[in-house]
């Protein structure tokens, strides 16, 4: 720090390291981020960008590693200590409260006061006001923040985060939500406040948006630095093969099936969530896997197939039979069944042991007339035990006491009890370990050589790639393309879900956003 | 399974209502006399079979605070149906039972269907019913309305008082309709996750519908009884019914977070309140300290159910047993 360099970086992340048990999300990262530069931070789901923007924002503490913030090592020890030096952070969930308005959320924990205990409300009004209008919008800062469209949420946090006099703004996925005419003038906004002379810290899926706004990028993979350079040194395909980097070797048991007659077809399916007029058939013991970036839409387009969400147009054929479900138990009924994402919140009964988890998708196998036979529901417990390899313990004690590996495979028997025609299996090795995950890839065969027609949605691209028949690439609700998995690789899936791959189907799809 | 269902849930309420019951009987020898047992019972059976409906609601993650006016409500509507209108006993207790299966119907529908709150709907059909009391009574009780009425309540078979009957047969099918059949898996189904319920296909309007109707059911039940305790029909009857039916489920360990809890124990938590209060009425306590000892036990209950956990872990810490593995 002698020599006379030039001034030092606003922020500055030296060697940062952070784990989560036996998880290493951050490994020696070295990153600067400069006053009135746009800097874009990508890589793969789960590559550590939300680790280190959350140890950026205070929320994590590095296990290793040095902040400086102007050359001075700081320590960021909670979130007001990195919003009192100037951090703002917007995450990808809001963080406003809908029921109060723009102006009191922008204040809100900071409510200025007049003389005594009474607040300012002519101050809140005047200063979200302006903040409002920095950023070129007409919101009405006594509107309820629950009333606002996506966009001018997006708008108001920001304006929170001006009102912060912050000099670090992080953006986490921010045009997720928006339209293309928003996701503009957000852009816009972006390079604005970066010429004003803040530092811009950007994370996105969409790496034209990154070529469009960012002075310079970060690529994190499998939590370590790929590279950090100006954007003009790099194009889209070098940042794509640094996303996906070399993968270790992993064993993937697929066993090649045979694909009998279509079971499930898909016709131009639309939801009001975001499903896009999705089509694509899975035939009898075939595996169609559901590529995407988080976010993309993928569990929506389930969600729509099994009556959890309401169709507004399209067809759904099973079997050749034209279905409709209103709700799961239809769907249920009809021979479909769904591994959800959220296993906790949307699949197990912390109530109940491993058996009468199993037996709620078909009770009526282990009933004798009207009264449940309570011998052959833990038989039918203790089957499922032994093929998937879950803990004994499962058979007397509620869900909650199993590993994250055991309660999956506690949602997945119950699919096997209910003998489907075709399973949805939504993220279903996400945070269980490698030996589950076998045991996972195991049913997934086994259950494709019994006909059953699969869909995998996964965001583990070389598991997606290894253990699909064929591939269909999911972005904005809406499929971009169907390859068989031989010709898909991960470099070429990430570069469509992206956009960086813009097909012929991704022209189409921007232009009916655009009608719309 | 079925061995754990019997020691984790039930064991507890019953050893404390061994506890309630010897404590009691050491301070007055009255308790133990047979005329104070049967008149416990009495006492005991019409709070207990409002409890069940309360049961039921809970375990589906509901409330019901409406029970006590549907007593009152179904209580005067028994007593004008056979003094009034002329209606034979036989017939108008199955229709009163029926109008309380409406009246609960009433509340599944705001709450399940169309999405109020269970706590607000119950607490809006309580002032509804009881003023509905009020009116078809002109707000005066009906007195002597028929010679058969106190023999159902004060009637005995073999020795043992006939409320003794009802509330054993109503808890025994209570609790096998439980346990054995498929409404009774969905109430606890959903109520442990609402959620999870709708991904597995279990129709958890339908199911929360259901456990009104019983409530609604059980809480007529309860006000055919008082009825036919006093030969009388009043829209007074009833008042803070719901307290009592509510507080027997939580002592008896039921979790308002809803999916946990068990019948049988719901009886014994009525049973504890009942012993505790004649107690204290056979050691001449006043009224006063009767409603403040209630809250305490409620309290204690609940509290050491919280606890029930950290105390075990503490315990196991203390005394760490070699070969007890964590599932992992």
């Amino acid at each position: 720090m002698t020599e006379s360099a030039p001034a030092p970086p606003l922020w500055r992340l030296a060697g940062v390291s952070k784990r989560f048990h036996a998880v290493r999300a951050l490994t020696s990262v070295d990153v600067e981020f400069r006053r009135g530069e746009v800097h874009a931070l990508v890589g793969e789901n789960g590559s550590g960008k939300s680790t280190l923007v959350k140890c950026l924002a205070g929320v994590h503490q590095p296990d290793e590693g040095t902040i400086y913030r102007d050359g001075s090592p700081v320590t960021l020890g909670h979130p007001l200590a990195a919003r009192a030096l100037g951090v703002a952070t917007i995450f990808q969930e809001f963080s406003l409260v809908p029921t109060l308005t723009v102006a009191e959320n922008v204040f809100l924990g900071r409510q200025p006061l007049k003389r005594g205990p009474w607040i300012d409300w002519d101050r809140m009004r005047d200063e979200t006001g302006r903040a409002l209008r920095e950023l070129g919008a007409s919101t009405d800062p006594d509107a309820i923040v629950r009333q606002l469209s996506v966009a001018d949420q997006q708008l108001a946090e920001i304006a929170k985060a001006i009102s912060l006099n912050s000099t670090l703004l992080i953006l986490d996925e921010p045009t997720a939500a928006l339209g293309l005419h928003e996701t503009d003038r957000l852009l816009d906004l972006v390079r604005d406040l970066a010429r004003g002379g803040k530092a811009i810290l950007y994370i996105s899926h969409r790496l034209d948006e990154v070529f469009r706004v960012a002075d310079r990028i970060t690529i994190l993979k499998d939590g370590k630095l790929a590279a950090s350079k100006p954007i003009r040194d790099v194009d889209m395909d070098a940042v794509v093969h640094m996303m996906v980097g070399r993968d270790i070797e992993q064993h993937y048991p697929k066993l090649p099936a045979a694909t009998g007659r279509v079971r499930l077809a898909v016709r131009d399916l639309s939801t009001d969530e975001g499903v896009d007029r999705v089509s694509f058939e899975v035939r009898a013991g075939e595996v169609l896997g559901l590529g995407g970036m988080v976010g993309a839409g993928r569990t929506e387009i389930a969600r729509a197939l099994f009556g959890l969400d309401r169709v507004t147009s399209g067809t759904v054929e099973l079997d050749g039979v034209p279905v409709s479900f209103r709700r799961p138990d239809e769907a249920i009924a009809a021979g479909i069944g769904l591994v959800p994402e959220n296993r906790k919140a949307d699949g197990l009964f912390f109530n109940f042991e491993g058996p009468r988890n199993v037996t709620t998708s078909d009770w009526a196998r282990v009933m004798r007339g009207w009264i449940f036979d309570l011998s052959r529901e833990r038989a039918v417990g203790r089957r499922f035990v032994d093929m998937l390899k879950i803990t004994p313990t499962a058979m007397d004690t509620t869900v909650g006491f199993l590993s994250g590996g055991n309660q999956q495979k506690v949602v997945i028997a119950r699919w096997l009890h209910a003998g489907p025609k075709v399973l949805i299996l939504d993220e279903p090795t996400q945070g269980i370990d490698v030996g589950a995950k076998l045991d996972v890839y195991g049913v997934i065969n086994d259950l494709a050589a019994q006909g059953v027609a699969i869909v995998l949605i996964s965001s583990d691209y070389p598991e997606l790639i290894a253990m699909s028949d064929r591939i269909a690439v999911i972005r904005e609700g809406a499929v971009m393309s169907i390859l068989p998995a031989e010709e898909m690789t991960e470099h070429r899936l990430i570069a469509i879900a992206s956009g960086a791959e813009a097909t012929a189907e991704v022209v189409r799809a921007r232009h009916r956003r655009v009608d719309a | 399974m079925r061995q754990r269902l019997l020691s984790s849930s039930v064991v507890g309420p019953f050893a404390a209502l061994i506890l309630v019951v010897i404590v009691v009987s050491l301070t007055t020898d009255r308790f133990l006399l047979p005329q104070n047992l049967s008149n416990v019972t009495l006492q005991v059976s019409i709070v207990a079979l409002a409890a069940i409906g309360a049961t039921l609601v809970i375990l589906a993650g509901g409330i019901d605070l409406s029970p006590g006016s549907v007593l009152a409500l179904s209580s005067c509507t028994l007593a004008i149906l056979v003094k009034n209108w002329g209606w034979p006993v036989e017939l108008a207790i199955p229709a009163t039972l029926l109008l309380g299966a409406l009246l609960g119907l009433c509340n599944g529908v705001l709450s399940a269907y169309l999405r109020i709150p269970a706590f607000v709907v119950t607490l809006a059909t309580l002032t509804i019913y009881r003023g509905l009391a009020f009116l078809i009574t002109g707000g005066t009780p009906i007195f002597s309305i028929s010679p058969k009425l106190r023999p159902i309540f004060y009637g005995s078979f073999l020795g043992v008082p006939l409320p003794l009957y009802y509330v054993l047969v109503a808890f025994v099918l209570a609790a096998l309709f439980l346990r054995y059949t498929v409404p009774g898996r969905a109430i606890y189904a959903v109520g442990g996750n609402e959620s999870a319920a709708r991904f597995t296909g279990i129709k958890v309007n339908r199911t929360r519908l259901l456990t009104f109707v019983i409530a609604g059911l059980t809480a007529a039940a309860a006000g055919v009884l008082t009825t036919a305790r006093l030969d009388s029909g009043s829209p007074n009857y009833g008042v803070g019914l719901e307290l009592q039916a509510i507080a027997a489920a939580v002592i008896g360990g039921a979790s308002l977070a809803g999916g946990s809890g068990n019948i049988i124990a719901t009886l014994f938590g009525a049973l504890i309140v009942a012993v505790v209060q004649n107690g204290l009425n056979l050691n001449a306590v006043p009224a006063s300290w009767q409603q403040i000892t209630l809250g305490t036990i409620i309290l204690m209950a609940v509290g050491l159910d919280m606890w029930r956990k950290d105390l075990g872990d503490a315990l196991r810490r203390l005394f760490r047993r070699p070969g007890q593995k964590g599932s992992g």
